[in-house]
């Protein structure tokens, strides 16, 4: 039975293999793919109808009805319910007139047997895609009281791939399509002969190995690698870079030079304002400065003094910048000396205004000062310390290696601290709110004290807290992002970032401690990586896992599985013949047939012939082969019984199943001899 | 429709001649897929085979048993065959090496390669 996709939105539904090309036209993300079987029974019966309708559609049946009897093959012991709804849907929905129902694996059988691959007493070992089935046959019949099923099955084997491959190169988990992963194991897998020894080649690591390994090589690009510049491209970029400053300079330059001559216009100009203003008399000043935009003489003045000033800076020359502190602070405080009660409101203001000044550029000259005393302290410690290490390099470095261990470790130590503090088991603490079971540092005690004692227990009664303004105080002391918690591991921090500095400089094997890199062995680490991915991170390698995943065929319980594997299985199938039927079947191992799409595994054949040996007598005569289509043997050999003339008493058409219901359902038997 | 796609042909006719019922008429849009339809635990339960002769071959009655052979140990991660558990993920591990990279795995990794084997811790 196909498989099929149903695309919703539109209601799509296409039916069996996909054309990858078409494919893009659809969307087919949100559907899965769906299949009308549940194990090996059908379940889904609207499913199974669009699969019926694609299968009439495309033979080309018209006319009002299906008018031909039908023969479907079924699992093993099929449900009644399946059978019966099945029926229900032929009948109902495409008026056939009968159907019979029949057994794939005993189908495939017949057809072999008539091939001449195998007699008419033999065992079918049929393994298909969610189930394998041992059936013996006796006289040409399936005895269905001995058979046996497993629910190992071509998907189990698929599934097993995918989900080793998947864990064992995490990166390329895309790359894992179950399509994708199916094809490998239909390309490249194989049955070991027996397990144990394999592996322990793989173990070894024998050179027979080298041939059985495949690699898979996923598309790879390694990422640009920049190039040593030659010789001819330095010397190229470092011409093309000095032209572009020669010509920023000369920008600069003919700006300034534009700027010295506005300037010098500009004081020209106020210059010959300033000598006609002598000439004109004192009243007539407002009426003749009202044109040129300046209302007094100090405003020229001071202008001039503010171009002249520019000027010098255009041209280069220090600006005197000194003079100017110095003669403020003589000037601008006359009023400060002078006690209070002699001066008038007005000037109080002023003296309150110049005693600000002051006291703000004392400070700032004060602020220089101590920013220069620490530079020069700097510098001093360092010149020491670089007479030391020329002293003893050996010595320094190990004594700067290990302060640098120490204050990692307080560093991490605290912040570990920290997040403890406030994150205990993974929530979000509110403020005040400690878990359980949390190890409370300093500030965490004294926070909640404060809390306990100064909030919430005062006074007997009534609750005090807030009247007076001190009282919220409290909460800037508890605030969490109080800068006496921070303070410390700052400095720690700081000091850390400069000691780690120091030795990147001087020592070249340094490398600062990052959380220990996992060995990785074999097929990469699946923890996170600290190099960068090289090629070979992209070759999936088959090894072990070539022979591993059909080895869950003949031991399920690697999967979990609790069930026998398939060489027990035909044990077991011949253990529950009955005993007279026995008697026939000592030849049943002459003639063992593999079926099923599963059995396309190379060495399945000779795994299955050693199986049966370990359980039957020494020296039985054991045959083991395989059908000649695996995959469409069953068809065949139905299409052979529903050829035959005695089909047409096997059916039952739609007047049984109207009449005779249920129970008669359940007794159905295909007789498969024809 | 893109033209390549109706060349192709791979869609059916909404109507077909042969059908009784048609599917559109059968499972309206919208209504509840998939929700009426029992799967294979609840078929089995609806059988009732424990009313028949145990003798009857039935699709419970033809299931293989466990294994009588004694279940070989395989390394989770290599495929070995080994003896060596991990006692604290309950991993299956071969050498120190592969001990080393079991213990450096996130613990989602553990779960899955316990789910392969069937052992993993299932909440519900």
């Amino acid at each position: 039975m196909e498989l099929s996709t149903v695309a919703l939105g539109e209601s799509v539904s296409i039916i069996g293999d996909l054309d990858p090309g078409l494919m893009k036209y659809f969307d087919y993300t949100r559907a899965p793919l769906r299949s009308p079987f549940d194990s090996n029974v059908v379940y889904q019966f609207e499913t199974m109808e669009y699969i019926l309708d694609y299968a009439f559609e495309r033979i080309g049946v018209e006319g009002p009805k299906v008018d031909h009897p039908i023969l479907i093959t079924e699992c093993v012991c099929n449900p009644v319910h399946s059978r019966s709804k099945m029926a229900e849907l032929l009948f109902e929905t495409y008026g056939i007139p009968s159907v019979a129902y029949g057994v794939d694996a005993a189908f495939s059988y017949k057809h072999n047997q008539k091939l001449g691959i195998c007699d008419n007493d033999g065992l079918v070992v049929c393994s298909g895609f969610t189930t394998s089935h041992v059936i013996p046959i006796l006289h040409g019949e399936p005895v269905f009281e001995a058979s046996c099923r497993t629910n190992i099955g071509g998907y189990h084997v698929t599934d097993y791939m995918k989900q080793l491959l998947s864990l064992q190169y995490p990166y390329h988990v895309s790359s894992f399509a179950w399509e994708k992963v199916e094809h490998l194991k239909m390309e490249h897998c194989y049955i070991a002969l027996d397990y144990a020894s394999e592996s322990q080649l793989f173990q070894k690591g024998a050179k027979e190995t080298d041939e059985k390994v495949r690699y898979w090589q996923l598309p790879y690009r390694p990422p640009p690698v920049e190039e040593e510049p030659s010789e001819e491209e330095l010397a190229r970029k470092a011409a093309i870079k000095e032209k572009q400053g020669q010509r920023l300079r000369e920008m600069a330059a003919a700006k300034r030079s534009s700027r010295i001559t506005e300037f010098e216009n500009e004081l020209q100009g106020l210059e010959f304002l300033l000598q006609q203003l002598e000439n004109v008399e004192d009243h007539e000043i407002p009426f003749f400065l009202s044109e040129t935009g300046y209302v007094s003489k100090q405003e020229i003045e001071s202008a001039v003094a503010r171009v002249t000033q520019s000027l010098r800076k255009a041209k280069g020359e220090p600006v005197e910048v000194e003079e100017k502190t110095e003669s403020p602070s003589s000037e601008k405080y006359p009023l400060i000396n002078i006690p209070d009660h002699m001066l008038t409101p007005e000037q109080l203001k002023q003296k309150k205004r110049q005693i600000f000044i002051k006291t703000t550029s004392e400070g700032k000259l004060r602020a220089k000062q101590k920013k220069q005393e620490e530079e020069l302290e700097r510098e001093r410690q360092n010149q020491q310390d670089e007479e030391k290490r020329l002293e003893n390099p050996e010595l320094y470095l190990e004594q700067l290696r290990a302060k640098q261990r120490e204050l990692a470790q307080r560093v991490e130590q605290r912040k570990k601290l920290k997040t403890n503090g406030t994150r205990g088991n993974g929530t979000p603490v509110l403020s005040g709110n400690v878990g359980r079971g949390e190890r409370l540092n300093a500030a965490q005690k004294e926070r909640m004290r404060l809390l306990t004692t100064a909030a919430f227990d005062r006074g007997k009664g009534e609750d005090t807290f807030g009247i007076k303004d001190e009282d919220w105080q409290l909460y800037k002391l508890m605030s969490r992002d109080n800068d006496d918690n921070d303070e410390g591991p700052n400095e720690d921090e700081a000091e850390l970032a400069r000691v780690t500095a120091k030795l990147q400089e001087i020592d070249p094997t340094f490398v600062t401690l990052v959380e220990p890199s996992p060995p990785a062995t074999g097929n990469g680490s699946e923890t996170p990586h600290f190099r960068p991915l090289t090629a070979e991170d992209y070759r999936i390698t088959l090894g072990i896992e070539r022979f591993r995943c059909p080895e869950i065929l003949f031991q399920p319980h690697i999967v979990g599985i609790d069930q026998a594997g398939l060489d027990e299985m035909v044990g077991i199938s011949m253990r529950r013949l009955k005993p007279e039927l026995l008697s026939h079947g000592e030849n049943l191992c002459n003639s063992v047939l593999l079926t099923g799409g599963n059995c396309l595994f190379p060495g399945i054949n000779e795994r299955i012939l050693t199986g049966i040996q370990k359980i039957r007598p020494f020296g039985s005569s054991i045959r083991v082969c395989r059908a000649s289509d695996p995959l469409l043997d069953a068809w065949h050999g139905a299409s052979m019984i529903a050829a035959s003339p005695s089909f047409s008493e096997q059916v039952f058409s739609r007047q049984d199943y109207m009449e005779k219901g249920e129970e008669w359902l359940r007794k159905y038997q295909i007789r498969y001899t024809i | 429709m893109e033209p390549e796609v109706l060349d192709a042909d791979i869609l059916l006719p909404p109507v077909l001649p042969f059908k009784r019922v048609q599917m559109s008429d059968k499972y309206p849009k919208g209504a509840n897929r998939g929700r009426q339809w029992k799967h294979l635990k609840h078929i089995l339960q609806a059988e009732n085979y424990q009313n028949y002769p145990p003798d009857e071959p039935n699709y419970v009655n033809i299931e293989a048993p466990p294994s009588i052979y004694p279940a070989k140990k395989f390394c989770d991660i290599t495929g070995f065959e080994t003896h060596y558990t991990d006692p604290k993920t309950k991993l299956r591990y071969v050498n120190t090496d592969v001990f080393k990279r079991i213990r450096y795995l996130p613990n989602d990794y553990v779960q899955r390669y316990l789910s392969i084997r069937n052992a993993a811790v299932v909440l519900k």
